[in-house]
């Protein structure tokens, strides 16, 4: 069974998925898809049930309504046919980890919202919160044919705050943040240790048995925090009850943690942990702290745990991968890292692509396409940026692939999705055509007198 | 005393390498060095002169001997069968850090012209192999950009598992590294020196020309006594740092400006003309798309990245444009790492500007190989599938110029030194744990 169906098909997750759903149609952006897009002819990579070679796809009011043969496709009354001969037609692309609207200009400090320093547990922050809607790097990435992505806070705490879900159009920060805390990092990589400076200036928690500590504590905490509120509400309830014939006083309200507060969902199962680890002996520790707490999780990164992938198999969660780019470890061979998600595709682990990055998420579909020359099928590698993706984050009923019913994110390109060649003509976000202008283009045509293709 | 005891020293030395090189011949009776070798079945890429289907290479003593649909070569010769895979040349990444164990700045001073990247190479870092897998066969280590007059490069070969010397490009010509920008007014701008702001930087840089100019008067003042028969004359002190300034005014040393924006490559431009210097290549040159015209106008060569931006302020106007605008204003325009990440994959990064602007596969090819073998001044040796070229070869599984090319194997001097069909680290040379 793949882990990912087997967490969307619990109640908890279908509770996950709906909200998911919900807030995907009270969204349109800048109005809604005024009439309906017909693009004929191409080659449609469906993701869910192949190829149809000379296909098309109809989109109305924001959604796919049919996907088929060019020839036999019922156009609807007054709508807009695009020819899309010798053109590529797939589903917007999915990135799983990105700084998107956290950041302009990575060095410039005032325009960085990326992690709070402050403190390793900090689970009250939401990155929906810092998200910057109009960010010069959006439209370049949707460019290349992202249409949605997950913000995260960078992995420099244990618990940095909270993820947001985002479609990557829209005409403010509301209608492009479709999830707002959806999931939450815990990262256990060995970079969230204070012990960078001299070792007489160390912190607490310099090491990886203080990280763990410190973590089990803010569960516990808010454990505690928990069962006080419970205490109170039943007190209350009895009060309320005995009004009359008890002279008791009201009980006090405990005072309000937001960190605690900010754990419980997590701490009940009702969102997704994304579980960051490197080496081996992080993840099995990272993964008995989240047992011992019955977090819900996904695992992140795990670029070097070769050695124990079979239990990585055996955990039945889904893998965000990589970078394939990280570098193998000294002694290793150069593919090591490049051949991760083959390897655990081979083992049954589903897989994700994340571009980790913010500048650079144009690029995601590059890393798969390369993953593929270190043996990951084709198909499994362009999964791992749509349909596995919206799995993972509780929205495939209405991402991830060119299905009749869901939202019509659909890009149109020259050629091969996963080739670092192809160009991106058009891309459509719930079913409107979202303009391929961004500041390097005005850039590109402001130099180029006229402008060039 | 002196010269006879330097005299048995010198001696010493050629016995011992004449020693060593047996050795070593007699350790590597499997390798393939000063063999012939044919590599037969493949589609050969030359860069310059088009793509041969069904081509085959003759290499004799590590050098491309013949180049055709078919080769004369003696029967002895080692056949590769390529099975129809590609075949390149070698890619040469004209801006590298790898290899310096972390010594790449020498941040104490913005004029350090004196420091030889050679005396920091570190020729067994792993990521002279990891790029190699790349099909990287030639690199240019080079200085940092903290100083606004960095170190002398050093040009290796990425023969990983051969002796240090070994791995120096022989003969390769002199290169220094400048710098410009954010780097240098932040680093000495923050410890509240000299230079803190852009014309703090050029002030900076003009002074220590100055300098090497009047040093260069001394001595040739000097000479020319010395050449009058005047035995009075007094050598002038000898200063490192001012004769390898010197040598960049004499021309003896290729300049490489690390840079990004365009009014700065005009000002770096005007500071060569008032000094009478030639720059070889801006480096980065992520603006070099404002200025392209002038920069053509001067035979300056631009070494980019393809695709990165916004990484801080000087990078924000970066546009995947850049390489290909570039090259139609006449520009010689390489791909390069900068990046011990990027320079396991620099064909991809080629392949993007087949994508940005239309390069052709030739003029992509060209920006990993005979372009940035310009920048390093070796292009009379490699960067081409050309008749006396060194067999710096690269056969691909998959195309090239795409996400899906990988090598599966790398020659250097007519050796594979990467084969990805071996188990472990697929290293021809180097054996693991020794």
């Amino acid at each position: 069974m793949q882990p990912a169906i087997s967490f969307l098909r619990s109640t908890k997750c279908r509770l996950f998925a709906s909200l998911g759903l919900t807030i995907l149609m009270v969204m349109g952006w800048a109005g809604a898809q005024d009439k309906p897009v017909v693009l004929r002819g191409g080659k449609v990579l469906t993701v869910t049930h192949g190829v149809i070679d000379n296909g098309a796809i109809v989109m109305e009011g924001g959604r796919i309504t049919a996907v088929g043969d060019a020839g036999t496709i019922h156009v609807p009354a007054g709508a807009r046919v695009i020819d899309a001969t010798g053109m590529t037609i797939y589903p917007g692309l999915i990135d799983s980890e990105t700084q998107l609207g956290l950041t302009e200009i990575s060095a410039e400090q005032t325009t960085n919202d990326l992690v709070e320093l402050s403190d390793e547990i900090m689970p009250h922050m939401h990155t929906a919160e810092a998200f910057h809607a109009e960010s010069a790097l959006i439209p370049v990435a949707r460019m290349n044919g992202i249409t949605n992505a997950v913000i995260a806070p960078e992995s420099a705490d244990t618990l940095p705050g909270q993820d947001s879900f985002i479609q990557l159009a829209g005409a403010n920060a509301p209608e492009m943040l479709l999830i707002r805390d959806n999931a939450m990092p815990l990262n256990f990589t060995g970079d969230q240790r204070r012990n960078k400076t001299g070792f007489e200036k160390r912190k607490f928690p310099s090491t990886r048995m203080g990280l763990a500590a410190q973590l089990r504590q803010a569960f516990l905490d808010a454990q505690d925090y928990k069962l006080k509120w419970t205490d109170y509400e039943r007190r209350k309830t009895d009060a309320a009850l005995n009004k009359d014939k008890d002279k008791k006083p009201e009980p006090l309200a405990p005072k309000r943690d937001l960190k605690s507060e900010a754990l419980l969902p997590y701490l009940e199962g009702k969102k997704m942990i994304v579980l960051a680890a490197e080496s081996p002996s992080d993840l099995e520790t990272a993964v008995s702290l989240a047992n011992e707490f019955k977090l819900k999780f996904v695992l992140n990164h795990i670029s070097h745990s070769q050695p124990v992938l079979d239990y990585v198999a055996g955990l039945n969660v889904p893998v965000i991968v990589g970078p394939i780019y990280e570098a193998p470890k000294e002694d290793e061979r150069y593919d090591t890292v490049y051949s991760l998600p083959a390897q655990l595709y081979k083992r049954g682990v589903k897989i994700v692509f994340a571009s980790y990055s913010a500048h650079n998420v144009r690029n995601l579909p590059d890393q798969a396409g390369f993953a593929t020359a270190f043996g990951l099928p084709y198909d499994e590698a362009l999964k791992a940026i749509t349909l596995n993706a919206a799995e993972i984050w509780g929205v495939a009923e209405q991402l991830g692939s060119l299905d009749v019913g869901k939202t019509a994110n659909v890009v149109v390109a020259n050629g091969d999705p996963l080739d670092v060649k192809t160009d991106v003509k058009r891309v459509f976000i719930a079913g409107r055509e979202v303009p391929m202008s961004d500041r390097q283009v005005r850039l590109r045509d402001e130099y180029s007198k006229g402008g060039q293709e | 005393m002196r010269l006879i005891s330097e005299k048995i020293l010198v001696l010493y030395c050629v016995w011992l390498t004449v020693a060593l090189a047996s050795a070593a011949a007699l350790g590597q009776a499997e390798a393939t060095a000063g063999h012939d070798i044919v590599i037969k079945n493949a589609i050969v890429m030359t860069v310059t002169h088009g793509n041969i289907t069904n081509g085959s290479i003759y290499i004799k003593d590590g050098k491309i001997a013949a180049v055709g649909e078919t080769v004369n070569a003696p029967a002895s010769a080692t056949v590769i069968d390529a099975g129809g895979k590609y075949l390149t040349p070698g890619i040469i990444d004209s801006h590298s850090h790898i290899a310096l164990d972390d010594d790449v700045n020498e941040a104490t001073n913005p004029i350090t012209p004196h420091m030889m990247m050679k005396d920091a190479f570190d020729y067994q870092d792993k990521a002279i192999y990891r790029a190699l897998a790349g099909g990287v066969t030639t690199s240019l280590l080079l200085h940092g950009s903290a100083n606004m007059i960095g170190g002398q490069a050093v040009v290796i070969k990425h023969k990983y598992g051969a002796a240090r010397d070994e791995m120096l490009f022989p003969n390769a010509p002199r290169s220094i590294k400048f710098a410009s920008g954010e780097n240098p007014k932040r680093v000495y701008g923050s410890r509240d020196q000299l230079p803190s702001t852009r014309m703090g930087n050029f002030a900076v840089q003009r002074e220590a020309l100055v300098q090497a100019q009047d040093y260069m008067r001394e001595w040739d003042n000097y000479n020319e006594k010395v050449k009058r028969g005047d035995k009075d004359a007094t050598p002038p002190k000898h200063d490192l740092k001012l004769e390898a300034l010197a040598d960049v005014l004499r021309g003896k040393i290729m300049v490489q400006i690390h840079i990004y924006r365009a009014d700065e490559m005009l000002t770096e431009i005007a500071m060569a003309k008032e000094f009478g210097y030639k720059i070889r290549a801006f480096h980065h040159a992520l603006e070099a798309y404002k200025v392209a015209d002038q920069i053509a106008a001067n035979n300056i060569a631009i070494a980019t990245f393809s695709d990165w931006w916004g990484f801080k302020q000087e990078a924000w106007d970066a546009i995947p444009w850049n390489a290909t605008m570039s090259m139609r204003k006449g520009v010689r325009v390489a791909i390069k790492s900068d990046s011990e990440d990027y320079n396991r994959r620099l064909n991809q990064e080629a392949a993007k500007t087949m994508r940005y602007g239309g390069a052709t596969e030739e003029e992509a090819l060209k920006m990993i190989t005979l372009s940035p073998a310009w920048i390093v001044g070796v292009d009379d040796r490699v960067g081409s599938i050309d008749v006396g070229k060194d067999a710096d070869l690269v056969i691909w599984g998959g195309y090239p110029l795409s996400s899906y090319g990988v090598p599966e194997k790398v020659l250097i001097d007519g050796d594979v030194y990467f084969d990805r069909s071996l188990p472990g680290l697929g290293t021809t040379h180097y054996k693991e744990g020794e």
